[in-house]
Order: C-alpha cells, then structure tokens, then sequence
C-alpha cells in the first residue's frame, strides 16, 4: 500500500506505522484514540507523510478537542508523576475521577 | 589484520557515573510544583521512587560512585564492544572513520539495562519488595524485568493493552525473567477499572499504564514504581555507555568529531554523549547530534521558533503558544527532542547549542537499517537505525568534502524483536511523502509577524 499525501480519507487499519512511544507498528485508529476519546498529540507528526491529516482531523474534531489535543500545556515528566501520585492517593481514599 | 572491536578489559570498567549537572552552562532550574508554587521536593516523589535516586535527581556531584553490587550486575554485558564499522565505510566509499557502540549485547538487548540495574539495586537497599513500571512495545519492561530478577524482587509490568496483543515476544520475555505482565487497562486499579467500565475494548495508552502502575507503587507498602528515560538519574545511569566509549576511543588513536544518537526520551542518547558534552565545554569541537524519530519537514528546513513552559524558561522544551492557531499546531511538530516527554538535560544542551537536532523520515531509517545489516551484520532496532541513517548522511557529507572525520554512533540495541517492522518495509508498505517547499514557505511567513520566543533554536 502506497499512501499519497494528497489523500484525505485516512488509511485502512491494514497499513501500520512505527509508532515512535510505544515502540511497535500501529494504525491510525489507534492514534486516534490514543488519548481517552481524542487523538494522540504526535498524531500529526507521524501520519502527515500519508494523507492530509490535519485537513481531516480539523474536519472530524470539534474545536475543543482540536484544542484540548494540540494545545493543552505540556508539563515537565515529574509533574506528571505528581499528578499521578495524587490521583493515585485520592484513589485509595475513594476519591478516583 | 586491522582491529575490529575495541573491547575493554572488565577492569576497565568505570567505576563511577557522570553528573552533567555539575558542569551545565546553564543550570537546571528547580521544577515548581504548580500545587504549591514552589519547588518539587523530595518529600513529593517518595512514595515512588527509593531516597537514593531522588538524590541522584538533584545531585550536583560530578561523580558519583557506582555500588559494586551494581558493578558486579553490569559485568554481565559490559564493558559494551566498541566497533570499527569497515564494512559500512568500504560500502559508502566514505573517507569517514565510523565507530559504533554496540548496546545491543544486554540480555535485555538495548541500552535500557544500564539504568535499570541500579534502578533495581537502590530500590532493593531501600527495602522495596516489588517495582511497578509502564511499558509499550516492552523494551523498558523487559529491561526492568531482567533486572529485578539480578536482585531477587518482584517485578510487575503494565503493558499497553494494543502493544500485549501485538506483541507477545517481549512479554514472554518479562515473564521468563519472572516479572507479571498484565495488559493496561486492567481491572487490578481503580484507574483502570474506571476506564474499561467506559469502554471494554481499550486498547490502552502509555498514559493509562503510568497511572496504573503508579496507583499501585503509591497504594501497596513496600512497593515503588521505575521509569526508563527523561528523569535526570537515568541520564546520569547511561552514561557509563560514554564513559567507556572515551576510553575506547583513547585506545583507537581517534577522537569524534561527529557524534549521532537516536533521541526519543532521551536517555540512551544522553549515556553515549554526555562525557562528550563535558570534553565540548571545556573546549573540544564535536558535532553532537540528536536524531529525532519522526517530524514534520519544517523542523529541519525552517527557523522553527519554540518557547519554554514557564516563566523561569528552563522547564523542558514546550510550544509556543503565541505561534498562532492557523498554522499547524507547534506540538505536533515536537519531534523527540521538543517534547515535554524528553529529558530537560537533553533539552537544555540543546537550548545552549550544545548538541542539535536532525530528524529523518522512516524510509530512510530502513534504508539505512538494511544497508547496515547487509554491511555490518547487526539488524538493528528502528529507532536505532535513526542514529544509522544520520551517519550514512554524515559520511556521505564527508566523501564530499573530502574530509577523513570520524563518527561515533550509538547503536541502542537490536531489531531482533522488531522483525515485523521491517517486514512492513520489505514488503514495500512504507512510503515517503514530503510536503512541498511552498507549504512550508506559507507556514514560515505566518511565524514572521509573531514575536520571537525568549530563547530559540535555530
């Protein structure tokens, strides 16, 4: 399968990529939902080579998720394991979201 | 007959590991807890992480002794080999001098071990009886696993659900070093639970497995959670890869002048490069490069600004959110070494211009891949043939000057796992398609109106 670029319609779940965070072949519909309900943020990144992605994500997401996807703050990697930690304490207490 | 592998003696190996932290030109600023608005203290990490590593964290000793129960663990693999890549040299009919690094030779297969064997030691001193971790496709994973079995402790590993399904072969792996893997989500968390009560079938993300694996380390006594890349002691763990390499180096005459690492979290770059980092400061000139795993073309081809997350300017690379929301949004473009997923030393080297990024298409990477296979032997891991890829350039770029440089390439770890990417190129299912340079040039123009970012990559 020869993907062009110049396509809108995203590929068939039978043409995989490397994703470059988990280390192994996947799909678009993987990264499409990758984050909960919206996309994972390297989505861009790793499927423009194949078809117009962001032309079809601007057109299947809403602004919010278009938003909350490629423009929610990043945060440094230990803020993130605080986060977790929290939720993770809140958990025991019965207080997990 | 001509050397091939530069294998030091056991007693050779070094005894203590470099802190990049004591020689930074700009130091790393203190993460702010945003809770508190002030710095991230010990107290906030220790229901995961063991004292001692939380100390290598913030240690700003040069050196740091290597225990020798950890020495006696790295034996297994180390010293790595070190090799003249002839083959490779005679094949791109390069005037180059191409070394690699060969971290391939752990059990585990990659550089990840180097980490997670001290991991698994400070853990084991500091009474944890079990480490909880993440992984995807299972390099970290199995790393971890194989380690923890070195030190007698229980290992449990949270996999994302889509890469257990897929790949089974590191998760057998795990298991035959005695760790549990378990598919994320799962109904073992409330995390989970509360994710698979939502949807059934989730295939999972690296997102959900942290907070799996996190909400165990937390809520079960004696029990702590471990991370592969980003976290300053894991740098610091890796470089015994960069210390060995220089005295390697030593032994061969030469001296880099190009150094190439594939940089997704950061840390395996980060090992081979960093005792380099230090001989650049003080005056040496290398080319340090960083390869990113995937980007868009204008990245490398225009003057991509980008901004940092806080006021202080010194939290790892983050967009710019006065880019503008007409272009293509600026994270997606964070390649590696842009992401909030890598290390902040790394980013910073690269904010100083220490070290600089390139990024290289997927084809390419197999291409190199399989010329490096067919020359060299190894079959490399992909993310691997990244850091090959760039050094097919390089070399290339110095047939052209007619320049005799040396390289000196991290080769991470093997593909030996990973057949079925390469199965994806063989088979002519990879492509590559660039965007066409007006697009880039109508993008670019968008950027120049738009005020400058306080530091900026060029």
């Amino acid at each position: 399968m020869n993907m062009k670029p110049e396509k809108i319609i995203p590929p068939e779940d039978e043409f995989v990529i490397r994703c470059p965070r988990l280390g192994h072949q996947i799909s678009f519909s993987y990264c499409l939902h990758e984050s909960g309900k919206l996309p994972c943020f390297k989505i861009l990144d790793c499927w423009h080579n194949y078809f117009q992605v962001e032309k079809y994500l601007k057109e299947t997401l809403t602004t919010e998720e278009w938003e909350n996807t490629f423009f929610a703050p990043g945060q440094p990697k230990i803020l993130t394991l605080i986060d977790l930690i929290q939720q993770a304490k809140n958990s025991k207490k019965g207080k997990y979201k | 007959m001509k050397i091939k592998k530069i294998v030091l003696p056991e007693s050779e190996m070094p005894r203590q590991w470099y802190n990049i932290q004591a020689d930074l030109p700009t130091p790393l600023e203190p993460t702010l807890n945003p809770a508190t608005n002030e710095p991230v203290v010990p107290e906030d990490l220790t229901s995961v992480f063991p004292m001692p590593l939380i100390e290598q964290d913030t240690s700003q000793e040069r050196w740091i002794d290597i225990p020798e129960k950890v020495l006696e663990k790295y034996l297994i693999w180390r010293p790595s080999p070190l090799y003249r890549a002839y083959n490779l040299e005679k094949y791109l009919d390069t005037p180059a001098k191409i070394y690699f690094k060969n971290e391939g030779v752990s059990p585990a297969g990659s550089h990840k071990p180097n980490t997670a064997v001290p991991q698994a030691y400070y853990n084991k001193i500091s009474g944890t009886k079990k480490i909880y971790t993440e992984t995807g496709a299972g390099q970290w994973g199995s790393a971890l696993a194989f380690c923890c079995a070195m030190f007698d402790m229980e290992c449990k590993v949270f996999m994302v659900r889509i890469s257990f399904d897929h790949k089974p072969y590191r998760r057998i792996m795990m298991e035959t070093w005695g760790a549990t893997c378990v598919a994320s989500p799962s109904s073992e968390t409330n995390a989970g639970r509360a994710i698979l009560a939502n949807d059934p079938n989730c295939p999972g993300s690296l997102g959900m497995a942290i907070s799996e694996a996190i909400e165990c380390a937390v809520n079960e006594e004696d029990a702590k959670y471990s991370l592969g890349s980003v976290l300053n002691h894991v740098m610091l763990h890796q470089t015994i890869n960069g210390l060995e390499c220089q005295k390697q180096m030593k032994i061969t005459g030469d001296y880099p002048d190009v150094m190439i690492g594939c940089s997704g979290g950061g840390s395996n770059f980060a090992g081979m490069i960093l005792p380099f980092v230090r001989d650049k400061i003080n005056g040496k000139d290398i080319d340090i490069i960083g390869v990113e795993p995937a980007s868009c073309p204008t990245m490398t081809r225009g003057p991509f600004a980008y901004d940092f997350g806080d006021t202080a300017g010194m939290t790892p690379l983050l967009p710019m959110h006065t880019l503008g929301r007409n272009f293509v949004p600026e994270a997606i473009h964070a390649g590696g070494l842009r992401y909030h997923g890598m290390s902040p030393i790394i980013s910073q080297l690269l904010v100083n211009n220490i070290i600089r990024a390139e990024s290289i298409q997927q084809l390419e990477t197999f291409e190199a891949g399989i010329t490096f296979a067919k020359t060299e032997g190894f079959i490399s891991a992909p993310e691997a043939n990244h850091a090959i890829a760039l050094t097919i350039r390089e070399a290339l770029k110095a047939k052209e000057e007619g320049k005799e440089k040396v390289i000196l390439v991290n080769w991470s770890g093997h593909g030996l796992v990973d057949m079925a990417a390469y199965d994806s190129y063989l088979r002519g299912n990879l492509s590559n398609h660039s965007l066409e340079d007006d697009k880039i040039q109508k993008a670019l123009e968008d950027l120049a109106p738009l005020p400058k970012p306080k530091q900026s990559i060029k």
